[in-house]
């Protein structure tokens, strides 16, 4: 066996799984030829091990590209299972008909955890509780969104649409979340607003966090109601307050939370949309 | 696929336009941070089928809550890379495995420093034990150089050697499993097989090229089809 006769040999057992193991253990009589060659030529001997780290890398590199057709499937998926999105339903989603809404009640104090932090309280009935009241608030945002938009039965129906969309991603969200074996219940207070109320549920494991809460005004034109968590004095943004009928909710991960284990606080603060400060009094916190 | 500088106004403006429903913006996105999404989750679960469903619940949730993403808050790709990750983990607990061990740096979203990864990691009782030293950054420049070159080293070659080596690499099969899967003769598979192999080896170069103390090797051997 010559040079190259041994390195296709090399070559074609390199790019199977397992193919240089059984190459070498000599099974075969073309394998026992590549394996006395090696014995007597370095040169193919190194070959062998620049084939082997090759192989290793393209195989990882390979190994970890998605398959062709995954960018078409993907896009068909959310055709499928996306909410429906268009200028009028995206604009329905950020301005609901109706300026201010009346207030809440979709969270009752009584579906909330007592006192101003629950921390811990993750057992089977707190996470139930919590649960439902995020199904009632479903139930009531979709009624509101009705009266609000009001006007033709295409126009309730798709903002029907798109709040249930919402509410089913919310409940969906707080589920995963409640889920996890780290999860903390939050219960936020208004600060001078006592019909104002919230729910936040994280995951320091995940960083994912949900919050709603009920009472909170849509904001005045050119403000928003932004999020963000306190640690050691300093304020990190979370993102905005986002409005379904009377809810008012955030969903995502929180970098601020992860590995988090108290002495942090979170809070929503009324502030200028087109800034980024976020030192304003909050309209509604609690102590994670 | 290269990824964008983390907060890039060009991504803010695509999840805005996402959100007032572009198809075209989530194809743009999805081109931009598709394979970095399914990478991560693969690394994560080392089930590529895994990793398809999680890439696509990374984009489904891209879409439905395309108003949540904040460019002031953070980058775009470490929004989609926590979603994926959450989801991938999610699989792994629902299939009551553990993540794979592996570098603390690998899990870890494009700006987020292995310092951080590794916070979170422990944060979230995910390391079981101490892991290898993870690669420096001239290190890993390296190896993302070198995967870079097989992508596009991949992408440049005919479609019938690419089709050999990826059944190799990504579905394990050998050399006669996949001349019976294409119903091409053995001979047609291994010549094939080699000549993508050189490519590959001539694009990455260097300790990963074809052996140069070897005379040069005629790829095409026996009678293609």
């Amino acid at each position: 066996m010559d040079h190259n006769e041994a390195r296709e040999q090399l070559e074609l057992a390199a790019i199977e799984p397992g193919g240089i193991d059984r190459l070498i253990a000599g099974d075969t009589a073309s394998a026992q030829a590549v394996v006395a060659h090696l014995a007597g030529c370095p040169e193919c001997t190194d070959e062998l091990a620049r084939l082997e780290r090759t192989s290793r890398l393209i195989g990882a590199t390979i190994r970890e590209l998605p398959p062709v057709d995954l960018r078409e499937r993907t896009l068909a998926s959310v055709r499928a299972l996306g909410r429906p999105r268009g200028p009028s339903l995206a604009a329905s989603v950020d301005q609901p008909a109706g300026g201010p809404v009346s207030l809440p009640s979709a969270l009752s104090r009584d579906s909330v955890p007592e006192g101003p932090t629950a921390r811990g309280t993750s057992g089977r009935r707190a996470a139930i509780g919590w649960v439902a009241a995020i199904a009632a608030a479903v139930v009531l945002s979709v009624a509101t969104t009705s009266i609000l938009v009001g006007g033709r039965v295409d126009q309730r129906l798709a903002a029907q649409s798109d709040t249930i969309h919402t509410l089913e991603e919310v409940t969906a969200a707080t589920l995963r979340v409640t889920a996890e074996p780290d999860a903390q219940h939050v219960a936020l207070t208004g600060r001078s607003d006592p019909n104002l109320m919230g729910s936040l549920v994280f995951s320091p494991g995940t960083s994912e966090l949900v919050v709603v809460a009920t009472g909170l005004s849509q904001p005045p034109a050119g403000q928003e109601y932004r999020c963000w968590v306190e640690r050691s004095g300093t304020r990190e943004r979370v993102g905005r307050m986002f409005f379904s009928g009377d809810l008012a909710y955030w969903i995502g991960p929180v970098s601020a939370v992860s590995g988090l284990s108290g002495g942090a606080r979170f809070g929503v603060s009324l502030v200028d949309a087109s800034g980024a400060s976020l030192d304003t009094e909050p309209v509604l916190d609690g102590e994670l | 696929m290269a990824e964008r500088q983390p907060g890039s106004t060009d991504d803010a403006n695509l999840v805005r336009q996402l959100a007032a429903g572009s198809e075209s913006a989530l194809g743009t996105l999805y081109d931009r941070y598709g394979d970095a999404i399914f990478a991560a989750a693969y690394r994560l679960t080392s089930d590529r089928g895994a990793a398809e469903e999680v890439v696509q619940e990374t984009f489904l949730t891209l879409w439905n809550r395309a108003e949540m993403f904040d460019p002031a808050a953070g980058s775009l790709s470490a929004w989609l890379h926590t979603i994926g990750r959450n989801r991938a983990v999610d699989r792994l607990r629902a299939a009551g495995r553990r993540p794979q061990l592996v570098a603390l740096s690998s899990p870890a979203a494009p700006d987020e420093s292995e310092t951080q990864a590794l916070e979170r990691a422990v944060a979230g009782g995910r390391v079981m034990a101490g892991a290898m030293q993870p690669p420096g950054p001239e290190e890993a420049a390296d190896a993302a150089h070198l995967r870079d070159a097989i992508r596009i080293a991949l992408g440049a070659m005919p479609e019938l050697e690419r089709m050999v080596i990826l059944l190799a690499y990504q579905e394990e099969l050998s050399q006669t499993e996949i001349a019976e899967r294409l119903a091409w003769p053995l001979g047609t598979v291994k010549t094939r097989t080699r000549r993508a192999l050189l490519r590959l080896r001539q694009a990455l170069g260097g300790e990963f090229g074809p052996s140069p103390e070897l005379d040069a090797v005629p790829v095409y051997t026996g009678k293609d089809r």
